[in-house]
C-alpha cells in the first residue's frame, strides 16, 4: 500500500465521525462505537484490519506526544525519537491484542511507550506487562457497558487531576513528567519523605474517590 | 485506621506510582508486579494510574518527529510483515509480554542455594543484573520467630505464602510490609504453615537482640 497517496483521504476520514463508525469492524454496535474515542476506533482498525491509514493517523497524533513526554523525562533527544518510533512499531505489532473495553488508546499507548522506554534504558528483554493481562483488569463486565464506563473514567481522572490541590498535583507531575521516584521527589524538593508519601496517598485517594462514584449503567 | 496501617497504605501508593512511571529498580518492579497479580485493589489502582498516564500523554504538547519518521516506521512494519510470514510464532500475541511470574526466581526448597540462617529460617539470594539492592527469599517455619533486627536501608517485603506478624501488623499472601531504615522488628511466622517472603533491602541488616549481637560479630 502506498501510504502517501492516502494522506488526502485520511484527513477526511478522521474529521468525519460517521465514516469512522461505519464498517469499522469492532464487533460493537453503534452505541458502543460512539462511546469510543476516534483513536480507540483507529487502533481497533489497525488491530483487526491492519489498516495503515489508521496507523498513520495514530502515528501523527501519538508519536509527537510520546516524544514530548520522553523529553520531559530528560531523555536524550535522539533517544526520544528512537523510542517514539519503536513504541509506534510496537503499537502496530500489538494492536491485535488491544481491547477497547479495557483501556482507551491513549492509556494503551502510554503503557507501550513506558515499557519500551524501560526496555531501552535497561537494555534487557524482561517481559513487561500489558493492560490485557488479567492482573490489570480484575472485573469482567459486559464489553459495551465497560467501554462506556471506561471512557467516563478517563474524563473523571482528567477532571480530578485538575482539581487536585497544588501540592498534590505537583507530586503526580513530578512522578510522571520527571520520572522521579517518591524518594527522589523528597530528596530534590526538600519536602520530607513522609510528607511526599502522604501527599501521593491523598492525591490517589481523590482520584480513586472520583472513580468510585456510582454513575451511569456500570455496576461494580 | 491506625497510624501504622495508614503508613503502610502511603508506602504502597508511592510504590504503585513509582511502578506506573517506570521509576523502580528491577527487583522492586518484580516485587510490585507480583503484588499486583495477588491484590485486586492494587491492580485497580494500577489500572487508574495507567489511565492517568494516558491522560497526561494525550495532554502533552506534541513535539515533531524528524523528517521521514513515519516512513521509517512504515518500512519497519513492512519488513516485519515479511518476517512474520516466515515466523508463525509471532501470531501468538501474548507470548513474551506477560509479567514473568516470580516463581521463575524461586528455587525448590531442597535446592543448594537455600542457606539455613537460624532455627527454622532459610534464605536464598536472588540475583538480578547489576547491583540493585539485596533481594532475597526467606522461608520461615510455622510459628518461628525471626531474631530481632534493624535495617540500615528501607526493606520492602512481599508475602508470597503463609503470613507473619511483627510490631507493625499482620501480613498475609500478597501483602507488602515496609521497614523503614533503623526500625527494629521481630517477625513471627503464622502457626498454620511455612511463610515464604520476597524481601528487597537497600542496606545492611543488623541483628539487635542479645543473641543477634553475638551473631553480628560472627557475620562480620
Amino acid at each position: 500500500m502506498d501510504i502517501k497517496n492516502e494522506n488526502f483521504d485520511f484527513e477526511l476520514v478522521t474529521d468525519d465521525p460517521v465514516s469512522l463508525t461505519r464498517d469499522m469492524g469492532t464487533g460493537c454496535d453503534n452505541d458502543n462505537a460512539k462511546s469510543m474515542s476516534k483513536w480507540d476506533i483507529m487502533l481497533v482498525r489497525v488491530g483487526r484490519e491492519r489498516d495503515k491509514v489508521a496507523f498513520a493517523a495514530l502515528f501523527d497524533y501519538f508519536a509527537p506526544r510520546i516524544k514530548s513526554f520522553l523529553l520531559r523525562l530528560g531523555t536524550d533527544m535522539s533517544l526520544c525519537e528512537e523510542i517514539a518510533q519503536e513504541a509506534m512499531i510496537m503499537v502496530w505489532r500489538r494492536a491485535e491484542t488491544y481491547n477497547p473495553a479495557q483501556s482507551g488508546a491513549s492509556t494503551w499507548i502510554f503503557t507501550i511507550a513506558r515499557n519500551k522506554r524501560i526496555d531501552r534504558l535497561r537494555r534487557e528483554n524482561r517481559p513487561l506487562p500489558d493492560l490485557s493481562d488479567p492482573a490489570f483488569a480484575p472485573e469482567a463486565v459486559e464489553t459495551g457497558e465497560k467501554a462506556i464506563f471506561r471512557q467516563q473514567e478517563e474524563e473523571k481522572i482528567r477532571h480530578a487531576l485538575k482539581n487536585l490541590p497544588d501540592e498534590q498535583a505537583k507530586m503526580i507531575f513530578s512522578a510522571y513528567y520527571e520520572e522521579k521516584s517518591h524518594r527522589e521527589i523528597a530528596d530534590e524538593s526538600g519536602v520530607p519523605l513522609g510528607t511526599v508519601k502522604s501527599r501521593i496517598r491523598l492525591a490517589l485517594n481523590r482520584l480513586r474517590a472520583h472513580l468510585d462514584e456510582p454513575e451511569g449503567i456500570w455496576k461494580p | 485506621m491506625n497510624e501504622q496501617a495508614s503508613f503502610n497504605m502511603q508506602v504502597l501508593d508511592a510504590l504503585l506510582l513509582d511502578y506506573a512511571t517506570g521509576a523502580l529498580s528491577l527487583p522492586l518492579e518484580v516485587l510490585v508486579e507480583t503484588h499486583l497479580a495477588m491484590n485486586e485493589d492494587s491492580a485497580k489502582t494500577m489500572n487508574m494510574l495507567m489511565k492517568l498516564g494516558g491522560v497526561l500523554l494525550e495532554d502533552s504538547e506534541p513535539v515533531s518527529l524528524s523528517e521521514g519518521a513515519l516512513e521509517n516506521v512504515l518500512k519497519a512494519i513492512e519488513d516485519d510483515e515479511e518476517s512474520a510470514a516466515l515466523d508463525t510464532r509471532r501470531l501468538d500475541t501474548n507470548s513474551g509480554f506477560l509479567p514473568r511470574p516470580i516463581s521463575d526466581y524461586i528455587p525448590n526448597a531442597d535446592h543448594a542455594s537455600w542457606r539455613r540462617i537460624g532455627l527454622g529460617l532459610f534464605e536464598c539470594d536472588v540475583v538480578f543484573d547489576g547491583d540493585q539492592g539485596r533481594a532475597k527469599f526467606y522461608r520461615i517455619a510455622p510459628g518461628t520467630a525471626v531474631p530481632s533486627h534493624t535495617h540500615s536501608g528501607t526493606e520492602v517485603t512481599l508475602v508470597l505464602e503463609g503470613g507473619f506478624t511483627d510490631e507493625t501488623g499482620s501480613y498475609g499472601p500478597g501483602d507488602i510490609a515496609v521497614q523503614e531504615e533503623g526500625c527494629e522488628h521481630k517477625p513471627v511466622a503464622d502457626n498454620d504453615g511455612e511463610c515464604l517472603v520476597f524481601a528487597i533491602n537497600q542496606g545492611d541488616i543488623r541483628l539487635t537482640g542479645p543473641i543477634g549481637r553475638v551473631l553480628n560479630l560472627l557475620v562480620n
